[in-house]
């Protein structure tokens, strides 16, 4: 609701949306390069910005059960990655309120 | 017995020789007793009082048949009223100075005879004629006797004579002469060497033309004696010699003051709405405070609004991708419907996302919007889209056309200001500011662009707490600057910058810990609006960057929200709010006179007051409309004052029902709206 613009980030490495180049996430809130997505690599980020949310859906990952979003770019929709709103297993909570943007989505911007 | 003394002789209002003769001794303050012994010239200049009046001639021919006498009164103390102090002395002359001028020569000369009191003394008037007349010598010679006490002010007033002497010769290409003014004359004065040096150098100008426009005077024959004198008012004791039209001035002050105090002022002041019988005071019910029209037909929120600089159309922005040309029209029957109508004009579809800025040429032919990095211009008569430009690389925030109309700005979060030709060839892109813009304005006066926007900082450091934050237990909200969507819109500092416009180079910049989303130049480009989240507007004064004033109550937090300035004389500052209302302030007080309710839930994000009917504006809002705020309808003025009258039974009881009908058909909210629908 309301109009407002998209963030800005600032730092040494700025991820952004490969298709619209939307600024995205910094280098300095990646929690971890060790994950997988459907297009290969994917990074698991603290904070993402100029995102949409989509509807929880529960699915069986190779670490376990997971309560998922996708998530798109709020500028031109590509689906970029997801955020994990809960996970099942113990071991994986860490990643709860977490975000995973796949490598192949993104590119450096300034 | 001593005569008055002769004076104005320059008007058609000398005072009348049978008068005088019996008026009695004029009692002439004291600061002026000086003087009178010094006045020889009496018998000098009466003949040129007769001479050029041929109404004093007649008025004293008047007085003189009916052998009027006039005794002078004798009051006691000083002042007008026992309790006042305002000076009666002062009032009286002041009041005779204002007869003379209007032409009651005779009552001006009655008024002298009976109060004592004289406007001025003679070497006043000869004072005045003389430099009217450009007799610099007999001017000079005056001068010594109109009480400049201070050697210094004398100098200078002396200076300013030579000057103007010494510009008329050079003027009359006379360089001889006026060498030797700048030699004898000016020179000795002890000035300022620089200032010798300018005057010296006008020697040179080869043209009387170019003369005057170097030195910044328009000549003998032009203003510039009347210039002079009033400039040399200044040096003369103002009890002397009474700057002219004085009594005139203190009303307008009077008038100023009081409109100044009227906090609902919205119409131009003139012989019908001010009087000197009351004060001032324009009535709060012809303030525009309900909706008479609800435009309808956006499918998604409505992000901004703008008037066509006829006020006859209104351009909506919206976040369905598509900018709206609304048509409004005399009512074709006043007295059912007192409103325009309203109509879609033209619907501009073709935008890929949703719609932020708009701007009207100043013919209104061409209509400027702007949709993420691009600009969209439209011709207004066919809808076409003239042309679209991509020279931004992200979200142009702002357009505006350019005051002189040969062009417009654009400025966006890429940091860029780009000048555009009105075909849309780029004029001048600047190098990237310092801040990714939000908004922009360019001052009426086009010597300024006053930008806000978020700090840039290319190399951020890295923040020791984002370790922290990494750890499993963190809520993503709270990862910093750099942590995620909700955190960030208050975390980046803003900046206000004023940029001059000819250098490009900031005048201004002020950091602010706020988010900057609008900024409104005011008509004297003295100032600047600028909605500064959270939940303040600064006026802030362009020279200085000083916050001049601040409004405060309504709600802005996370969304663009622009405010405008209002009214006649931008006596409101109106803005949306993310309560759904439409607040209105004072603009010089600041204080907060209406918080209007109407539209539904969301924020309401831009408003705009009609620039043809200050009885008019705009507002826009995430519930997908746009309203029109006016006045109630003449007919509300009546009820307001219905209640006295019912009392009183001044009016049968039917007329009141009928008007009560009436009013609440108009008034009642939803009676009134007009609604648009697809």
């Amino acid at each position: 609701m309301g109009m407002s613009y998209r963030k800005y980030l600032s730092g040494e490495r700025i991820y952004g949306c490969s298709t619209c180049k939307t600024h995205l996430a910094t280098i300095h809130t990646m929690m971890s390069r060790a994950f997988n997505g459907q297009h290969g690599r994917a990074y698991l980020f603290d904070g993402v910005v100029n995102i949409v949310e989509g509807e929880p859906d529960d699915r069986p990952m190779t670490t376990g059960n997971h309560t998922v979003r996708d998530i798109y770019c709020i500028k031109c929709g590509t689906t970029l990655g997801w955020k994990y709103d809960k996970a099942y297993e113990p071991s994986q909570k860490y990643k709860e309120g977490k975000y995973i943007l796949e490598r192949n989505l993104l590119v450096d911007v300034q | 017995m001593m005569r008055l003394p002769e004076t104005d002789h320059d008007g058609p209002s000398s005072g009348a020789p049978g008068v005088s003769a019996q008026a009695g001794p004029s009692s002439l303050n004291g600061s002026v007793d000086g003087l009178v012994a010094t006045n020889g010239h009496k018998n000098g200049f009466t003949p040129l009082a007769n001479g050029n009046s041929g109404i004093g001639a007649v008025m004293g021919n008047g007085i003189a048949k009916h052998g009027k006498s006039i005794a002078k009164v004798n009051l006691p103390g000083t002042t007008l009223y026992d309790d006042s102090f305002v000076n009666r002395e002062e009032f009286v002359r002041l009041v005779i100075q204002t007869l003379r001028d209007v032409g009651y020569a005779e009552s001006a000369a009655t008024l002298e005879a009976e109060s004592g009191y004289t406007l001025e003394l003679p070497e006043v008037s000869q004072f005045r004629q003389y430099i009217l007349d450009g007799m610099w010598a007999k001017a000079e010679a005056v001068l010594g006797r109109l009480g400049l006490h201070e050697t210094e002010g004398l100098l200078d007033a002396k200076f300013l004579i030579s000057r103007q002497k010494y510009l008329e010769l050079l003027e009359a290409r006379k360089p001889t002469a006026a060498l030797q003014v700048l030699r004898n004359e000016l020179a000795p004065l002890n000035v300022d060497p620089d200032q010798l040096h300018t005057l010296s150098s006008f020697i040179m100008c080869a043209e009387p033309e170019d003369l005057r426009r170097r030195a910044g005077w328009d000549g003998a024959s032009g203003d510039s004696r009347r210039q002079l004198l009033d400039i040399l008012h200044d040096y003369v004791p103002s009890t002397i010699m009474i700057p002219p039209r004085r009594f005139s001035t203190l009303l307008q002050q009077a008038t100023t003051y009081q409109r100044q105090r009227c906090i609902y002022h919205n119409s131009a002041l003139n012989a019908s709405n001010f009087s000197l019988y009351s004060d001032h005071q324009c009535n709060k019910a012809d303030f525009p405070r309900i909706t008479t029209t609800i435009l309808d037909m956006h499918t998604d929120e409505v992000w901004n609004i703008e008037w066509s600089h006829d006020g006859a159309y209104l351009a909506s922005a919206s976040k369905d991708k598509s900018a709206i040309i609304w048509r409004r029209s005399p009512s074709a029957d006043p007295i059912s419907t007192p409103y325009d109508q309203w109509a879609p004009h033209l619907i501009l579809r073709d935008h890929q996302y949703p719609v932020g800025c708009l701007s009207w040429s100043l013919d209104d032919s061409i209509l400027l919007t702007s949709t993420e990095q691009m600009i969209k211009m439209w011709n207004t008569k066919t809808g076409v889209c003239i042309r679209t430009l991509d020279e931004h690389t992200e979200t142009v925030t702002a357009i505006s056309w350019l005051p002189d109309g040969t062009g417009f700005i654009s400025g966006g979060l890429d940091r860029k200001i780009i000048i555009w030709d009105a075909d849309g060839k780029v004029r001048d892109s600047w190098n990237p500011t310092g801040i990714r813009i939000t908004d922009l304005s360019v001052t009426p006066d086009f010597t300024r662009i006053v930008a806000v926007g978020m700090e840039h900082s290319p190399s951020f450091p890295p923040e020791p707490e984002s370790n922290q934050t990494r750890g499993p237990q963190a809520d993503a909200g709270a990862a910093g600057g750099n942590g995620s969507s909700s955190s960030f819109s208050s975390r980046v500092p803003h900046r206000m910058m004023v940029f001059n416009f000819a250098t490009k180079q900031p005048e201004l910049s002020i950091r602010l810990e706020a988010d900057l989303t609008s900024v409104q130049t005011s008509q004297d480009s003295q100032s600047a609006l600028i909605n500064h989240a959270p939940n303040e507007i600064h006026l802030r004064d362009l020279s200085t960057g000083r916050i001049v004033c601040k409004y405060v109550g309504q709600t802005q937090g996370r969304h663009v929200i622009r405010s405008c300035f209002g009214g006649i004389e931008s006596n409101f500052v109106v803005s949306g709010s993310e309560d759904a209302n439409v607040y209105v302030w004072h603009r010089e007080s600041g204080m907060l006179l209406e918080v209007l309710s109407g539209h539904g839930e969301g924020s309401v994000n831009s408003v705009a007051w009609n620039p043809t009917n200050e009885r008019m504006f705009a507002s826009c809002s995430d519930d997908r409309s746009i309203r029109i705020w006016e006045a109630p309808p003449p007919i509300g003025n009546y009820m307001a004052e219905f209640p006295i009258l019912e009392s009183s039974q001044a009016i049968p009881s039917t007329t009141l029902e009928k008007a009560k009908e009436r009013t609440r058909q108009q008034i009642a909210e939803t009676g009134t709206i007009i609604r648009t629908r697809r």
